[in-house]
Order: structure tokens, then C-alpha cells, then sequence
């Protein structure tokens, strides 16, 4: 592994016409390596100052300084940070080198090394010059700066950093400073053959890391192991559809660990699971090696430990025997930031077909341009927000034809778009089936390498944050194109059972009522015209998001609206219940577009992620199905106890099917499905019908047997309610449907036939 | 970007257990349901406040030795017509506070109905407590502490007379209902998650607080 002097350089020759000032090469320490990381760390302000200075600032300040000297200062258009080098060259004394923050690390734009991190970068361009015309130059007190009291580090600032005279072991102005210890080099830096590749081995990275994960491909990439292991998830590839599982996820680890698989698996981390190391990018220049091997990924994939670092010019000149391209020492083709990368795979890929075992060229082709957009886009991505940047990635992935989760989605969206409820499948089914499917959706991304490297780059951000902030950006690529197909299903469904019906007919009996007739608190107030007419367009805003997140954010604009409506006349401090909220919504709704709200309320009660159907917003959708069930239930004539029977039995199977579904949802980190009709699952859900059919039995007759005194005060109530339902004059309208269930299917009523044949038997 | 190499402050988990419950409220119209949690709400807690559009959803938090429960509580309307409603209310919760009011015999009645249907319908587990609220209003008394008392040791509920009106027993109901629950929760989907590995609250706040006022 040892190198001599001399095999250096001759491969260097090439670069001897840029500069020959500044050898590769240095002492390879770890300890002096450590402490180098350490030093820029720390005093990461002196050498990357920060907002008020910029390039100028850089130039100005580098001018006239050592060759090697540089500072790094944001750029003035995007987010990336440049590097700016003094060359010692009188021509042009400082030279810039942008840094490009791609989606798992940083390089330089003008080469293909790229490092997990801003220090291990600076550090490998001390020892090595790549595609920079000198070695970069640290200051020597960096190195002892792990043993400055912390007090004093924020007093060093660029000008120290830069200050010739601040013991600077600037001997030779054009050395670098590690010159010194020259006779010491055990040339880190490497020039080897093996396995045909000239390349460059820095042992000492092989000695910290391994080379184990060399052999992994970067669509396999640097991890943090820190959120793997939070979420203690495996990888597994996408089967396209059926079982996607999250094998152990802490939720089971405090709860129900007793899951399938009997056991946690703490999964070992991959290897790749690297904490520190170089991604190797392929050179973007025209490749003449074999097609299969680079055909998919970005990365340079071989069978045996080879370089940690190669460098890219190397590569290409001189083992590829191509001449240079020209695109390699420049930024990104910026033409292509107009093309879409949808419409490059559209030419790419005409048929849909997974299989990239024989890849084309232009496949190819379109893989190198993705690249590049997503290197452009990770760019800009920069400015936005976590969540856009998300969603912006989804979004990508959702169209990049190839990927899992392309495939993924674009099955769920045609699976979705062809279903409709049958007397087989209710319309509850079919969504159940679009938020399993959501869900293990949601579960690709969390896996996904690509989508990891971004939310890492969140910080702190928990999981469960992460988990909604992923649902949103799922929304876009898997709701919007399925929702209003959805809703043609969940309003002929809904019309199918009555309950559109109900509602109007309801609403126009009850509308007229005021406050206090739907028995809220004195003092409350309802809603002007100017509020109502707000809250009407917040409805319609409502009705038209397809996310139903995003309309369970409006509802809650509404109730606040509400509450302040109710609170807007009364005496200050009083402070409003559900015993007035909910009358008073009840009185909103009957002023609203009740069949339209029921629909929304079914889209979001059904697709919501259940994890949001806890909470605030859990508590008011809750209360906006409740009022809109009051109204559509509402049965003048009906015996109390009927009445009361009966919303018990269909409220219990709406309990039961919800509740099955939040475990379902909740054990779904075990048990992801994306089923399809027919399957043999249908089995397992008719015997929780079953189930479910047999709790209602059991519950109703349990209402049955109550004989509690209020009930028979209620049924007094309710004959008075009766009496004056009729002098109103509205009781031919009363000639309602019996609501069957409320949110049961067609399937189920002839079984609850049964239920209520029995209950009727026993009255 | 540059940071990205400075470590991530992930391993810094406060050191105390967050457990969240749903926690549902049932009684008769007026008895005092919303008084009495936003007594437990705004009383003396206001760091630990989350704000909510209303006073029909209220979240808090209690502090038990090395746990923070988080109670998300879930406000009904108390009228009997509203009644058939309930159960999308209580349904998945893991504590209820059945409220009546001690001047007011019918809404005792009204509870242990509540209390009957709970049991019958509610989550196997549910914890359940029973509060006989005004109680300030000793005067006009027409349910007997004890015979609530009996009633709810006979149906094996937590029993505490309050006062929204003078905070008595508030919190020491919360508080009550806290430890009696099972904390390995395993209902509830949140609480799951926010153990992978999630700092709700300022760690500091939790730590240096002492509990509900004791």
C-alpha cells in the first residue's frame, strides 16, 4: 500500500501544466488528522465567516496571502458556498471554487469526491489537490486547538485565520504547511492499479472506515444511523404491491411487541451505514466502460475494495481514455433546469416496463440528466422549506419511472381509479384500501435513501412530524390524481344509502330552529351573515383540497370561527363546552351544504392518517361527523328507545370498523397492504364483519333491556318534539328512510336486517 | 451545510417517560364539565398549556415521577339528544371523568348511566373517574357524599368531590387518574410514536417542575 514518491509523480504529470508548486501528499497522522477536523470545527467561524461577508469580502481578504489560503463564504445566488483559494498566481491571485451540497454530501462542483461534511472536505484538499490548482493551507494553531479554552474560540475570526504573521508555518509561502514533516510521509495519498482502476487510496480513511462500504452503491448511501435506528426499520425492496412491512418499529417496542414476528429485530445496520466517508459519484463525461455496469445507479459499484477516493480527473483521462469533457469542470448544464424531468422520461422510457437489465442509451442518458436536475434541484432546494423540499423530492421520485416508488404509485393510482364500490366491496373498503395504501406509500419514503438524506438534514425533527410532513407531500403525487374519482364513488354511495337524502330533508325541517331550540347555552352567540358567508367559503376552500389534512386544517379555521362568533357577545370570561359548541355547529351546518359536508367528512374520517385523528383536529372532524349524523338521524316521530337502539347498533359497527382501522393502522408498522380485490384477504374482513355484526347484536340488545329513568323522561321529550314537529306542519317530510347504518355497507344490511328483526321481536 | 458535520443533538431524550391519554368528559348539561378541566387546564399551569381553539378540546400535561402524562381531553355536550353521539367521543379513550352536580339529583343519575354505558361500550381498560362537582354549593346539597362514595366503590370508579369554583380537588383528580394509568400504554397509536424518541416539552421545564402542585 506504500507508495513511492516517484509513482506520485508521474501521475500527476498531467496536472503539472495547471501547477506543480504543491505536491500531493502529506503526513498521515490520525492523530494530526483528528485534531485538523477538530481545529476547523471549532473555529468553523474564522475560515467560514458568516452573513456580511461574501465574495468580494473573500477575494479582498485572501489577496496577497499564502497560495493555499481560502476561506469559504456563501455564494450570492444560491444556498451553495464557495471556495475561494488564494493561488498565488499574479494573474488572477484568487480563485473560486463553488461547493455543491447534493443530496448526500458536499463536493466541489468542478469534481466528483464528495464528503459527508464541510471539514472532511477541507481536510482532504489539504492533502490532496484534485481538480484545485493548490493544496489548501491551514493554519498550524488549528491543530492545537482542541486545547483552547472555549471562551476564546469565538474571538478567532477570518483575520486571525488569515494573518501571515499568526504563526503561520508559512516557511514556504507556496508550501503547504505539513511540508515540514515531509521526511515523515507515509503518502496517504495513493496511486494504485488495482483492479485495472488508477486511483487513489487514502489509507488512512480505509484504516477508519473499512472499505467495506465501497461496494455499496450510492443509491445505498451514507446514513445516519441515528434514524435508522430510531425507527429500527429494515430495508426491504418494494414488491410492487401486497405486504410492505416496517418490520419493528418502536411503536411495537413499548407496545405491542408481540407482533407477528414474535421478536424484535434490532436490525444491524446496513453497512452502509457509514458515519463518515466518501460517496463516489460517477463522472457525468461520457463512459465508454460496460453499460451494465454503471446502467442504474450513479455510483461506482465494484466487487473489491478499491480507492475511497478517486479522483475524478484520473478516472476519465487516463483510465477511461476520454478526452475530458468539457461538462465535467463546469457547473451543472444549466439549459436543462427547463425541461422537466417528467418529460426527459417520457422520451427515455416509452414502455413502463421495471426491468432495467438492458438498459438503452438513452436510458442512460436520461439517468445522467436526472442527475443533474437533482443536483440543481438539491441546489435551490436549499432556499426552501423542509416541506417543500419534501414534497419537491416525492414528487420527483413519483415521476422517475424506473423507481420502486414510481411503480408503487402508479399502481396504486391505477388500482384506484378502476375501483369502484360493488355490493362486494362497500365504499368504506375501497378507501380503507386507498389509506393502507397511503400508508405503506408513506413507508417507502421513510425507507428510502433519498428522502432520509433530506430529512436528516431536518435536525431534530421527530418522527411523527416527519410522518405528516411525508403524508402531505404523498398527497400531491397519490391523492390528487385519484380524489375526485373518490368522491364520484363516496357521493353515489352516500346517495345509494340514503343519507344525502336524509340530510336535506333533515336540514330543511330543522333549519328554521334557532340556538336554543337545538338546546345551546343562553348567552352563546351564532354566527353573523359577514361570518357566515366567511365560513361558507371556507367550506367550499374544504370541499375542493384533496388532502385531507389540509381540510382538516380549514375545519379548524371554521370552528374557531365559530367559537368566536360564540364568544363575540358574551360576558368576558365565559368560557364555552362542548355543551355549546356543538349546538351551535349543529346550527352552522343547517346553514351549510350539509350532502357536500357529509362527503368531505367521509373523505377525511377515512383518509386521514390515524395518527391525526387523534387530537384537535380528531376532536372537531369527530364533532363535524357527529352534528352532521344528529342532523341526518334526526327522527322526530321514532321512539326514543328506537331511536336510541338503533344509533347504538350503527354507531357501534362505526366504532368497530374505526377502531379495526386504527389497529389496523396501527399495527400496519407489522402489516402493510396494498390489496387487491378479490384477494384472500377478503376473508379475514367478512369474519370481522362478522364480528363486528355480533358486538352490534350484542349492543343493541343491551340498549334494549335499558329502563333507565331518563330514558323514559327522554321518550316524553321526544313525544312533546313530536307534537311540535306536527304543528309546524312538517310532518309529511318525516316519511324518511329508516336510516340503516350509518356508515355500514349494503353488504351489512341484511344482516343488520336480522339484528333488527330480533330487536323488534323482543318489543 | 456546513453543520452537517457537527454532530445531531438526537441522543439528548428527556429523561422522563411521555405517556398521552384521550380522555374523555360525560355528564348532564351544566354540571360543570368544561369548568372543572379548564380549573385542571389554566389553574396553575400555564407553561404546560397547549393552546386550542376552544374550550371544547383541551390538552394538559401531569407530572409524575418519572413520567409526563399528557391527557388530550375530549369535551361532549351533555343534552340528552346529543346523547346517541357519545360514543364517537369516547370511543379509544383510556380515561373518562363522569361529572355530576351534588345539588342535583337527576345528573347523578344521569352518571351512573354514563357510567353503565361506559363500562358496557367504552375501551375494556378504560379508567374511569366519578366527580361530584359544586361541591362549594354544600348548602343546597341533595347527593349525599357518601352515597356516591358507595356507589363508586361498588362499581370500582375513582371518586373525588370538586369545585371547579375554588379548584378544590381539581387537580387532584387529574392527578389521581394519571397514576391509575397503565403506563405502557399500549392503545394509543401517539403515545407510541412519540417514544421514538420525540422531546414534546423542554426537558428542563419537566425536570424542574414539581407535579400538580404538591
Amino acid at each position: 500500500m506504500m507508495k513511492e514518491p516517484k509513482d506520485e509523480t508521474e501521475n500527476n504529470e498531467n496536472r503539472k501544466n495547471i501547477s506543480s508548486t504543491v505536491p500531493n501528499g502529506i503526513s498521515g497522522d490520525p492523530a494530526k488528522t483528528l485534531g485538523l477536523l477538530h481545529g476547523l470545527r471549532v473555529c468553523q467561524d474564522a475560515w467560514a465567516p458568516k452573513s456580511p461577508w461574501d465574495r468580494h469580502g473573500a477575494h479582498t481578504a485572501l489577496w496577497g496571502r499564502p497560495a493555499g489560503s481560502f476561506l469559504v463564504v456563501q455564494g450570492s445566488l444560491s444556498q451553495d458556498q464557495l471556495l475561494c483559494v488564494s493561488v498565488g498566481d499574479s494573474g488572477e491571485p484568487v480563485k473560486e471554487f463553488s461547493i455543491m451540497t447534493t443530496e448526500k454530501a458536499l463536493r466541489l462542483t468542478a469534481s466528483h469526491l464528495a464528503f459527508p461534511d464541510l471539514f472532511q472536505l477541507l481536510h482532504f484538499y489539504t492533502l490532496s489537490r484534485d481538480v484545485l490548482p493548490v493544496c489548501l493551507l491551514v493554519p498550524s494553531w488549528v491543530y492545537t486547538l482542541k486545547n483552547l479554552p472555549d471562551h476564546l474560540v469565538p474571538l478567532l475570526g477570518p483575520k486571525t485565520w488569515l494573518c501571515p504573521s499568526s504563526d503561520l508555518q508559512a516557511k514556504s509561502s507556496m508550501t503547504p504547511e505539513t511540508a515540514e514533516t515531509a521526511e515523515t510521509v507515509m503518502c496517504t495519498i495513493q496511486v494504485t492499479a488495482a483492479s485495472g482502476a488508477m486511483c487513489f487510496i487514502n489509507p488512512l480513511y480505509l484504516h477508519e472506515h473499512g472499505d467495506d462500504w465501497l461496494t455499496h452503491s450510492s443509491a445505498n448511501p451514507v446514513r445516519h444511523p441515528l434514524r435508522r435506528d430510531k425507527r429500527l426499520s429494515t430495508t426491504r425492496t418494494w414488491e410492487g404491491r401486497g405486504l410492505k412491512k416496517r418490520s419493528s418499529s418502536p411503536a411495537e417496542d413499548c407496545s405491542t411487541f408481540n407482533n407477528d414476528r414474535g421478536s424484535f429485530e434490532k436490525t444491524p445496520v446496513t453497512p452502509s451505514t457509514t458515519p463518515g466517508g466518501v460517496v463516489l459519484r460517477r463522472a457525468s463525461g461520457t463512459s465508454k466502460e460496460d453499460p451494465l455496469k454503471r446502467a442504474s445507479t450513479d455510483s461506482i459499484q465494484s466487487p473489491l475494495p478499491q480507492s475511497p477516493h478517486r479522483v475524478s480527473w484520473i478516472e476519465d483521462k487516463i483510465w477511461l481514455n476520454s478526452p475530458l469533457p468539457s461538462s465535467q469542470l463546469q457547473p451543472p448544464c444549466l439549459e436543462l433546469d427547463s425541461l422537466s424531468v417528467s418529460s426527459i422520461e417520457e422520451e427515455s422510457e416509452p414502455a413502463l416496463s421495471p426491468s432495467p437489465s438492458l438498459p438503452s442509451h438513452r436510458f442512460q442518458l436520461a439517468d445522467k440528466m436526472k442527475n443533474r436536475l437533482s443536483a440543481v434541484g438539491q441546489a435551490i432546494g436549499g432556499l426552501m422549506s423542509p416541506q417543500r423540499r419534501l414534497s419537491n423530492r416525492v414528487q420527483e421520485m413519483a415521476e422517475r419511472k424506473s423507481g420502486a416508488f414510481a411503480e408503487a404509485v402508479r399502481e396504486f393510482i391505477e388500482q384506484t381509479l378502476t375501483s369502484e364500490p360493488t355490493p362486494e366491496i362497500t365504499y368504506t373498503e375501497m378507501l380503507q384500501e386507498v389509506r393502507s395504501s397511503l400508508t405503506a406509500l408513506r413507508e417507502i419514503l421513510f425507507d428510502s435513501t433519498e428522502i432520509q438524506s433530506i430529512t436528516d438534514s431536518f435536525g431534530d425533527t421527530p418522527d411523527f412530524e416527519l410522518d405528516s410532513m411525508l403524508e402531505l407531500a404523498l398527497h400531491k403525487v397519490a391523492l390528487k390524481p385519484v380524489y375526485s374519482h373518490l368522491y364520484v364513488c363516496l357521493k353515489t354511495a352516500r346517495r345509494d344509502d340514503g343519507t344525502l337524502q336524509r340530510l336535506e330533508a333533515n336540514k330543511s325541517i330543522l333549519e328554521d330552529r334557532n340556538l336554543e331550540e337545538l338546546e345551546g347555552a343562553a348567552g352563546a352567540g351564532v354566527p353573523d351573515s359577514s361570518v357566515m358567508e366567511k365560513i361558507l367559503q371556507r367550506w367550499t376552500a374544504m370541499h375542493e383540497a384533496y388532502s385531507p389534512s389540509k381540510k382538516v386544517g380549514t375545519l379548524l379555521k371554521v370552528c374557531k370561527n365559530i367559537y368566536h362568533s360564540m364568544n363575540a357577545n358574551a360576558k368576558p370570561g365565559t368560557v364555552f363546552g362542548a355543551d355549546d359548541f356543538l349546538p351551535c355547529l349543529t346550527w352552522v351546518l343547517l346553514r351549510s351544504d350539509v350532502a357536500t359536508l357529509q362527503v368531505d367528512t367521509d373523505y377525511m374520517m377515512e383518509l386521514l392518517d390515524p395518527m391525526q385523528l387523534q387530537g384537535e383536529g380528531g376532536y372537531y372532524l369527530t364533532s363535524l361527523y357527529a352534528a352532521l349524523f344528529y342532523i341526518s338521524s334526526f327522527r322526530p316521530r321514532v321512539a326514543k328507545q328506537q331511536l336510541s337502539a338503533e344509533a347504538h347498533r350503527s354507531l357501534s359497527q362505526w366504532h368497530r370498523r374505526r377502531t379495526l382501522h386504527c389497529n389496523q393502522s396501527r399495527r400496519s408498522r407489522n402489516r402493510r397492504t396494498i390489496r387487491r380485490h378479490g384477494s384472500s384477504n377478503g376473508n379475514r374482513r367478512t369474519s370481522e364483519e362478522r364480528n363486528s355484526l355480533k358486538a352490534s347484536t350484542e349492543s343493541s340488545s343491551l340498549t334494549d333491556d335499558k329502563s333507565d329513568t331518563h330514558e323514559s323522561l327522554q321518550g316524553l321529550d321526544e313525544e312533546l318534539q313530536v307534537l311540535k314537529e306536527e304543528e309546524e306542519g312538517s310532518a309529511d317530510r318525516e316519511q324518511v328512510q329508516l336510516p340503516e347504518t350509518i356508515i355500514t355497507s349494503p353488504q351489512i344490511d341484511e344482516k343488520d336486517r336480522a339484528v333488527r328483526v330480533s330487536w323488534n321481536e323482543r318489543s | 451545510m456546513s453543520t452537517r458535520g457537527t454532530g445531531r443533538a438526537n441522543g439528548n431524550l428527556p429523561q422522563t417517560k411521555i405517556c398521552q391519554f384521550k380522555l374523555v368528559l360525560l355528564g348532564d348539561m351544566a354540571v360543570g364539565k368544561s369548568s372543572l378541566v379548564l380549573r385542571f387546564v389554566k389553574g396553575q399551569f400555564d407553561e404546560f398549556q397547549e393552546t386550542t381553539i376552544g374550550a371544547a378540546f383541551l390538552a394538559q400535561s401531569v407530572c409524575l415521577d418519572d413520567t409526563t402524562v399528557k391527557f388530550e381531553i375530549w369535551d361532549t355536550a351533555g343534552q340528552e339528544r346529543y346523547h346517541s353521539l357519545a360514543p364517537m367521543y369516547y370511543r379509544g379513550a383510556q380515561a373518562a371523568i363522569v361529572v355530576f352536580d351534588i345539588t342535583k339529583p337527576e345528573t347523578f343519575e344521569r352518571a351512573k348511566a354514563w357510567v353503565k354505558e361506559l363500562q358496557r361500550q367504552a375501551s375494556p381498560n378504560i379508567v374511569i373517574a366519578l366527580a361530584g362537582n359544586k361541591a362549594d354549593l354544600a348548602d343546597k346539597r341533595l347527593v349525599e357524599y357518601e352515597e356516591a362514595q358507595t356507589y363508586a366503590e361498588d362499581t370500582g370508579l375513582l371518586f373525588m368531590e370538586t369545585s371547579a369554583k375554588t379548584a378544590m380537588n381539581v387537580n387532584e383528580l387529574f392527578l389521581a387518574i394519571a397514576k391509575k394509568m397503565p403506563k405502557t400504554d399500549t392503545q394509543n397509536p401517539m403515545h407510541a410514536v412519540r417514544h421514538r424518541g420525540v422531546n414534546l416539552q423542554d426537558p428542563d421545564a419537566q425536570s424542574t417542575r414539581s407535579c400538580c402542585g404538591n
